[in-house]
């Protein structure tokens, strides 16, 4: 049976093992926290390199694709350098492709609808799934630089979106990563100050990482429908209890939890042998028989504990 | 080194998103170059930018580099992650403050 990895700077509590099948074809996949701890990452990396089919970078991305440009941080460029042998991937390749796919799924399937205001927590991480909302009529705000950052301004355009990628991130892609992102046990640390719960009160539609979502997530979901990824039974329950109508998962619920984005692309990778730079790898991804996952957590208009 | 200043802050000043999204951020940023004996300052009050030099009591911030590296920085003709990440600038206070500046510049000189 194939072997993927994910090495994630997450959290190790997190940690988890299980099988998926791709393409008719059963993987073992587990997942590795190092804590926010880069240097354990790399060695870990070192150590698995060559002797599992993929490797997966979690809780950092490699590259932040948007149009037609790729930025590739450099702590994460570093980390996927300590294997030489066994191909390290990120999931962009598969937000890229797959996320939209979903969004586009789900409008016509009647389950999202354009007429909802979505905020997307973080846009520059999954641009293609920014790109569907914004061009299929979704009022739509990314939000990076708030919750990313802390500078309250949202952003409501996707040209404005790519202008801040053009002068942003050629030289943020150079900053630690830690500066960026939570990581480690900063990932479950509350905010200390959250001002930010109008966009949450504003959206019909919460979207993009969980950890951003989860670290500003306001008392009341109520009604409101959320599209994530990387979500466990005791996340689904605590939405449960702040109301959320709808969990909607990209990735696959295995074990009751959905895996990242990292997880599942290198599933596809070692599966498949294709690397995301491949021409073929978007017929790859859509050939692969992935899922999303669409659970209504509070099915009454006025369901939920959250008020 | 003062004209560099006034000059950041005129572009942030007459840069109406830049305005936007500092209107909630109040913070006095004192500039000490290590090669010369003068200190300076920048102000951040309801989205607009002051300049000025001479001490500061309780800075939010404190910017610490050679003179060249600070005018370089605030004229956009270096961003602050390079010599941030070399050591060369040493910046004392909150993580998002210093992540904010690095914003500003590259919004203003970026691309």
């Amino acid at each position: 049976m194939k072997h993927v990895v994910s090495v994630s700077l997450g959290s190790s509590r997190r940690d988890h093992q299980t099988d998926v099948a791709i393409m008719q074809e059963n993987i073992q996949i587990s997942r590795q926290g190092t804590d926010g701890d880069m240097v354990r990452a790399k060695d870990l990396i070192e150590s698995l390199d060559g002797h599992v089919d993929a490797i997966g970078l979690g809780g950092i991305d490699r590259y932040l694709v948007v149009k037609d440009r790729r930025y590739e941080i450099q702590d994460a460029k570093a980390l996927a350098g300590a294997a030489k042998i066994t191909p390290v991937v990120d999931g962009s390749g598969l937000k890229a492709v797959w996320e939209p796919y979903v969004i586009r799924q789900l409008v016509a399937r009647g389950v999202l609808e354009p007429a909802q205001k979505v905020l997307l927590v973080s846009a520059l991480d999954r641009f293609g799934m920014a790109q569907a909302f914004y061009e299929m009529g979704f009022a739509t705000v990314a939000g990076d630089l708030i919750f990313s950052s802390h500078i309250d301004y949202p952003i409501a355009s996707v040209e404005e979106l790519e202008e801040f990628a053009r002068k942003l991130l050629p030289d943020m892609i150079k900053m630690p990563f830690a500066m960026l992102y939570p990581t480690g046990s900063a990932q479950d640390q509350a905010p200390v100050e959250n001002s930010y719960g109008k966009y949450f009160e504003q959206a019909d539609v919460i979207a993009g990482d969980f950890h951003f979502i989860r670290r500003y997530l306001p008392a009341s979901l109520r009604g409101k429908i959320m599209v994530t990824n990387t979500t466990t039974a005791a996340d689904r329950e605590l939405l449960q209890f702040r109301g959320l109508k709808t969990l909607i998962t990209t990735t696959p619920v295995l074990d009751g939890r959905s895996f990242g984005t990292n997880v599942i692309e290198a599933a596809l990778v070692a599966r498949s042998g294709t690397l995301p730079d491949d021409p073929q790898w978007d017929r790859v991804v859509m050939q692969a028989g992935l899922q999303w996952d669409v659970r209504v957590l509070n099915s009454l208009p006025d369901s939920g504990k959250g008020d | 080194m003062l004209q560099t200043l006034e000059q950041f802050a005129e572009a942030c000043n007459t840069n109406a998103r830049l305005r936007q999204m500092n209107r909630d951020w109040s913070r006095t940023i004192a500039i000490l170059p290590t090669d010369r004996p003068e200190v300076f300052w920048l102000t951040s009050k309801e989205g607009f930018i002051q300049a000025g030099q001479g001490p500061v009591n309780a800075a939010d911030l404190q910017i610490r580099a050679d003179h060249d590296i600070i005018v370089a920085v605030f004229s956009g003709t270096l961003s602050p992650t390079e010599p941030y990440n070399a050591g060369d600038l040493l910046v004392k206070g909150s993580q998002d403050d210093l992540m904010r500046l690095d914003i500003i510049t590259l919004l203003i000189w970026g691309e």
